[in-house]
């Protein structure tokens, strides 16, 4: 491998170039509204070639960390940068490699869609903020990628908005992500508080604020400010919300299945392959601040979301909703893993799964995306996406079966895949790590491989229903080559080669050297009996599937049964959520509206009311005593006035006669009084 | 020598015959005569009490004046009444009432 | 130059004047009389904006030389014998708390004389009041003797009363009168308040009482004994006088904010008033409250605003939680956004009440991008009720099929409003509820809890919003007036893509260069802080 040279400031400038070349594309739609396929595949391919220079110049290299000052607020200033670091510069060429394939892939996949444009903008949208998501160097600005990404997905679920179900799950994800974006700004909230600084360098580097703080005396204490210890551990629990809801980890989980309703290119580019692993690469970036106690609990939720998804994949019908339970469930493989600080591992385990699932759904994609064109050739009606109306695929599809039997194996495990190395490495390091701990702790590898052999039963099932059996379709075929193509590659990067050399070792990848080790005492026999015993029940529980589902021997799950139901109704946690959270929110909000029409409001209407009462007894008041005691002596001055006209009369006589009156009444006051 | 008691007698008779006819009658002509009756009257106790006054003939020149001026009085009332007939055709004071408010 | 202020105030009022003697022959002519006064205010704002000096030097906010583009006319001077001399300033200028309204009045202005195109009857008083309410609101922020202010606060009372009540809704009358009668109930209240400020501070330079806002804000200035004495600390009716006072001037600016509970007045206000009149209301009115919390409330009072910053802070949680739970049971769409408002206020509140940097800098903030936001989202909601003149939810269903920009429009609005990053709503709440939280660390007023729940509410208008998106605009299309409505609604016309674009623009500009606010405001939010504090 050539050595490649650039300097720090060249570097920045093509991450820049990098993320912007997808915006391109989304705000090519505002300019033009002609289908922008071409154009976008070019410009996610030259983000691509981009980040492969920046991986081969900085992997196991120096770190890169160029920032300015974005704005300040008060005295505090707000740095935007890029940091460059071997988990960003991983992430970068697996999100824009995995991108560029989809985008590739969708060229044929959305073909004819009305709305093709708008596809290539909300995915050109994805990738920017996918790919700003990973390489920025603030909490802040991770945020701000972070919700992003979860708009565009948003925007990709709800593609087809025309299906309600669709514009459901979109809102869905939406809020259920919301739910963990209050945790994640909860996170930074608390993190500035302690600190001043959203800045990640100076926050979790080398000697950083998080690891110079200290516990003491029940006081959070750093170099600037003080609070009580609780709040380190909210503020891990709290980022790990955001994960949570991101990377679909019980009990924030239930967007992902129905996020299905996209389309197919998406679900395997954003729900399998890239967004959801957010979840676990902000982990990897906050980890210094995780203390035990949240890391317990995100063990705990890591194998609870393993096994629960494994067990609800085990009878899903819908294709898509079994890869996106495995989906969840490998999640939770990389999560747990997080929990117990097997750092590099959940990473390579990140880094392959998002090659076998994207191929996975991408198969499946295929095999949707031809059906549908058959049911339409000849006017049929059925589910398309329904594994039970499939079967007998392998003869049409031959590339979109043996892609997906090398995808399936390396999901399942087996030998000479890089699912193989990936999994041995969270099992065999989970079992290293129980070693230490006694109790409830112990059980930990026990469930992982648990779950890790309903893996292989779902995954089997899925293969043997869709490709094996008799065959129902005539005339079918695999689907144009542009898909076929992608197909291809990516069963290539599911094989070990790609990873390590020798397929037995993950050790000696080159992808887990890359990180700290998970600190845990290597035990040798592990490393042998772990993955053999794993791998023989592994071949055997394949054996039974074929039994049960292609021979049609046994059959060992009634239709009928609870745990049938409970599995298939994915352990009715929507339901309950509709019943615990959603109803009691809308009704919630129904009474607050009452309380405030009739209370508040009502409040204000009465005093109105009051007054006006007050207004007309004061109105009677002023009329009838006030205003009558003023007329009173207006009618007595009338009434006066009226006696005195009386004399008026006009005769000349009657004048005289008062004249006479009048003077003969003086004489008779002035002489007899 | 008659008293000075009968003068004012007479003269307060014709005073009130001539104030009652002002008062009564239905006639202007007649209010008139009324009016020259009580003039007489007063005409009369002028002539009366000239015979006490210091300046000889004082009361007479008076009631010599007094007869001018009622003379001169009439002469402008007829032709008030003369007026007044042609404005209302009557010159009964009880049916002229125009001063009433 | 010097009377850049005073331009900018009394413009509209000439144009009034001007619309009010033309012949009614010109009836066609006023809007765009209207739109130029606008426009060159505008350009008046933006030319003040760049001139605008943020060094700490010209902070302003306590100190009367550092205020910018002064003016002071001596303008009302009586003798009253005994009681002294009295003494009222036409005192105006700006600082970084005053100085983003500007900008933001004009632009709304602009947007709300745009949206008056719908407007058909009485023409000439319809633009004459506007110019008038224009001139009212510009006034206000620029005012620095409170007895100026307080004549531009009640001046921009009386045409919207007679906007609304003319050409309102079907409750126009009922509606008017409320808002009417809410606001004046606080503002009656806060005329006391003045008037024992005027007899217990003195002007140091000539001796006689002022009306003098800035000299108000400093406690030397007080009268040894006077109502108002911070060292006197007289009590009215069992409490201190000067709490007594900060409550009834915060009262009589949170019924304009609104906060909750005095904020039923808005729901039917907006519902009834006209598109550009809703504008205002929400885009400038509610702005005034807030201002007038900064401005009077916290600086004349500190340090009654520090005893009760606690309650304020809880009023704010309160209004943000409760205005969002009520968007969410609406079935109005004009009612949802006037609760949503209710709720973005709410964080304006709670900013203000933590007395941090982060906070009063999120809380302005929030108020300029509310300002923009909540207008173009009125503005939208008229373009729909313009053509079919009904707004319920439920009548609509699959507009983004008919109306494809107009829903990219609306979804611009919503998601800014909503508080997705990149929008200035973002930034305006995260620092918000950021100076919420580090508040206990720095001075203790407001508890951490407030800054989480705060947050639900976050959560909440994401719900709200999402949800009337996917009822409204998603799905099949179906209208409740059937193909007479489909024919009736039209996409956004090139006069509408002239007023949204702006306010899209504003948002989204902030969202991404925040400093384009905060480099210009934060000398006066480090020296409003330090008044409070100090």
């Amino acid at each position: 491998m050539e050595t490649l040279n650039f300097s720090d400031s060249t570097l920045c400038i093509m991450s820049i170039l990098m993320i912007v070349m997808p915006l391109l594309s989304f705000s090519a739609v505002l300019i033009r509204r002609t289908s922008g396929g071409n154009f976008a595949v070019f410009n996610i391919s030259i983000s691509f070639i981009i980040s492969i220079l920046i991986f081969l110049t900085v992997w196991n290299k120096n770190i890169v960390h160029e920032q300015l000052t974005w704005f300040s607020v008060g005295e505090r200033q707000f740095t935007a940068g890029i940091l460059l670091n071997n988990l960003s510069v991983l992430m970068m060429v697996l999100v824009s490699g995995i991108s560029t394939l989809v985008h590739i892939y969708s060229l044929s996949y959305m073909k004819g869609d009305a709305n093709i444009n708008k596809y290539w903008a909300y995915l050109g949208l994805f990738c920017f903020s996918m790919l700003g998501l990973v390489i920025s160097d603030s909490l802040l600005l991770i945020y701000l990628f972070w919700e992003l990404v979860g708009f565009s997905s948003y925007l990709l679920i709800g593609f087809w908005f025309t299906k309600p179900a669709a514009s459901q799950a979109a809102k869905k994800a939406f809020i259920m992500n919301r739910i963990g974006d209050i945790g994640f700004l909860c996170g930074i909230m608390i993190i500035y508080s302690q600190f001043q600084t959203l800045d990640i360098v100076k926050l979790f580097g080398e000697g950083g604020l998080v690891s110079s703080a200290r516990i003491d005396d029940g006081l959070w204490i750093s170099t600037t400010s003080q609070m009580p210890a609780i709040w380190l551990s909210i503020a891990g629990l709290a980022l790990f919300t955001g994960a949570i809801a991101k990377s679909a980890q019980f009990p924030l989980h239930t967007w992902l299945p129905d996020a299905m309703e996209g389309p197919t290119s998406v679900s395997s580019l954003i729900h399998a392959a890239t967004m959801v692993a957010a979840g676990v690469f902000l982990l990897g970036r906050v980890y210094p601040i995780l203390d035990h106690f949240t890391l317990n609990v995100i063990t705990a939720i890591g194998i609870i979301t393993a096994f629960m998804a494994a067990t609800i994949a085990l009878t899903q019908n819908d294709i898509k909703r079994i890869l996106a339970y495995s989906t969840i469930s490998q999640l939770g493989f990389m999560i747990a893993a997080m929990g117990i600080g097997a750092y590099g591992e959940s990473m390579f385990h990140l880094a392959t799964h998002a090659f076998f699932k994207c191929l996975l759904f991408l198969a499946a994609g295929a095999v949707i995306h031809q059906l549908h064109h058959f049911k339409e050739q000849h006017q049929l009606d059925f589910d398309h996406q329904d594994i039970r109306r499939m079967g007998g695929l392998r003869k049409q599809m031959p590339v979109a079966f043996i892609t997906m039997c090398i995808a399936a194996v390396s999901l399942a495990g087996l030998p000479f895949s890089s699912g193989y190395l990936s999994k041995d490495a969270l099992l065999i390091t989970s079992f290293e790590w129980a070693e230490g701990f006694h109790g409830v702790k112990k059980a930990v590898p026990y469930v992982l491989v648990l779950s890790s052999w309903m893996t292989v039963f779902y995954i089997s099932r899925l293969i043997f229903k869709v490709f094996l059996g008799k065959s129902r379709f005539e005339g079918i075929h695999d689907p144009p080559s542009p898909m076929n193509r992608t197909l291809m590659v990516l069963a290539f990067c599911s094989i070990f080669i790609l990873f390590s050399f020798n397929p037995f070792s993950y050790e000696n990848s080159w992808l887990v050297q890359g990180f700290q080790d998970a600190g845990v005492l290597r035990l040798d026999p592990l490393h042998i009996v772990v993955p053999l015993a794993v791998n023989l029940v592994s071949v055997a529980i394949i054996y039974c599937a074929y039994i049960i589902y292609v021979r049609k021997d046994a059959k060992v799950f009634s239709d009928e049964s609870f745990f049938y139901r409970f599995s298939n109704r994915a352990w009715y946690l929507n339901e309950a959520y509709t019943f615990l959270f959603t109803r009691p929110a809308e009704s919630v909000s129904h009474f607050s509206y009452q309380f405030d029409k009739r209370v508040v409001d009502g409040i204000i209407n009465f005093l109105g009311s009051v007054i006006r009462i007050l207004s007309s007894i004061s109105d009677w008041v002023d009329r009838r005593i006030v205003d009558g005691a003023i007329n009173s002596v207006a009618e007595l001055a009338k009434s006066i006035g009226n006696l005195s006209r009386k004399f008026q009369t006009g005769h000349l006589q009657h004048y005289l006669i008062t004249m006479l009156t009048v003077v003969i009444a003086f004489f008779i006051l002035n002489y007899f009084l | 020598m008659i008293p000075l008691s009968h003068f004012m007698l007479i003269s307060a008779g014709l005073f009130c015959i001539g104030l009652y006819a002002v008062l009564t009658k239905r006639n202007a002509i007649q209010i008139l005569i009324g009016i020259e009756f009580m003039i007489n009257a007063a005409i009369l106790n002028f002539v009366a009490f000239g015979k006490f006054d210091k300046f000889e003939g004082g009361g007479q020149m008076f009631a010599l004046f007094a007869i001018v001026l009622a003379a001169a009085g009439v002469a402008v009332a007829l032709a008030i009444i003369l007026n007044v007939y042609k404005h209302f055709k009557t010159i009964d004071p009880a049916k002229i009432d125009t001063l009433k408010d | 130059m010097s009377y850049i202020l005073s331009i900018l105030i009394f413009l509209p009022l000439v144009a009034a004047l001007i619309i009010l003697i033309l012949p009614t022959s010109f009836r066609d002519r006023f809007k765009y009389i209207a739109l130029g006064t606008t426009i060159v205010q505008f350009l008046i704002s933006v030319f003040i904006y760049l001139e605008f000096n943020s060094t700490s030097a010209f902070a302003g906010v306590n100190k009367e030389n550092q205020f910018q583009l002064l003016e002071k006319v001596s303008w009302i001077r009586l003798d009253l014998g005994s009681i002294g001399k009295l003494e009222i300033d036409y005192l105006l200028g700006i600082d970084g708390l005053s100085m983003p309204f500007l900008i933001l009045s004009a632009l709304v202005m602009f947007v709300a004389t745009l949206a008056s195109w719908e407007i058909k009857t009485n023409l000439k008083a319809f633009f004459a009041l506007l110019l008038l309410l224009n001139t009212a609101i510009i006034g206000v922020f620029c005012a620095l003797d409170f007895f100026l202010f307080y004549i531009f606060y009640e001046l921009m009372l009386l045409p919207l009363y007679f906007l609304i009540g003319m050409w309102g809704g079907v409750r126009r009358e009922y509606a008017a009168i409320k808002f009417f009668l809410y606001t004046l109930f606080g503002s009656v209240f806060m005329l006391l308040v003045i008037i024992g400020l005027y007899f217990s501070v003195i002007n140091p330079a000539t001796g006689n009482h002022t009306f003098n806002m800035i000299l108000m804000m400093d406690p030397a200035n007080y009268i040894d004994g006077s109502i108002f004495s911070s060292i006197a600390n007289q009590s009215l009716l069992g409490i201190s006088a000067r709490l007594l006072a900060f409550i009834v001037l915060f009262v009589a600016f949170a019924i304009k904010v609104p906060v909750v509970p005095l904020h039923t007045w808005l729901p039917d206000a907006h519902v009834e008033a006209p598109t550009p009149v809703s504008i205002i209301l929400a885009g400038l009115l509610l702005k005034v409250g807030g201002y007038g919390i900064l401005r009077v409330c916290f600086s004349i009072f500190p340090d009654a605003a520090v005893s009760s910053a606690w309650w304020l802070g809880l009023l704010g949680v309160v209004s943000i939680v409760y205005g969002a739970l009520n968007a969410l049971a609406q079935t109005d769409l004009k009612r949802l956004i006037a609760y949503s408002s209710v709720s973005h206020m709410g964080f304006v509140l709670l900013g203000i009440a933590s007395c941090t940097t982060e906070g009063v800098s999120g809380a302005m903030l929030q108020m300029i991008s509310h300002g923009g936001l909540s207008a173009m989202l009125f503005f939208l909601v008229g373009m729909i009720y313009q053509r079919v003149h009904d707004r319920e939810i439920a009548n609509f269903r699959g507009l983004a099929l008919i109306m494809p920009q107009f829903t990219a429009f609306v979804m611009i609005a919503f998601f800014a409003s909503l508080g997705l990053p990149g929008f200035s709503a973002f930034m305006a709440e995260a620092f918000s509820l950021i100076g919420a939280f580090t508040s206990q660390d720095v001075n203790g007023f407001l508890p951490r809890w407030m800054a989480i729940a705060g947050s639900v509410g976050i959560l909440l208008s994401a719900a709200y919003f999402l949800w009337t998106l996917q009822r409204m605009f998603f799905g099949q299309t179906r209208l409740k007036g059937g193909d007479e409505w489909l024919a009736r609604l039209k996409d956004a016309n090139l006069r509408e893509k002239f007023a949204l674009v702006p306010l899209a623009a504003l948002a989204l500009l902030l969202g991404i260069f925040p400093s384009l606010v905060f480099s210009k405001m934060n000398a006066s939010v480090l020296a409003f802080i330090q008044l409070i504090s100090g």
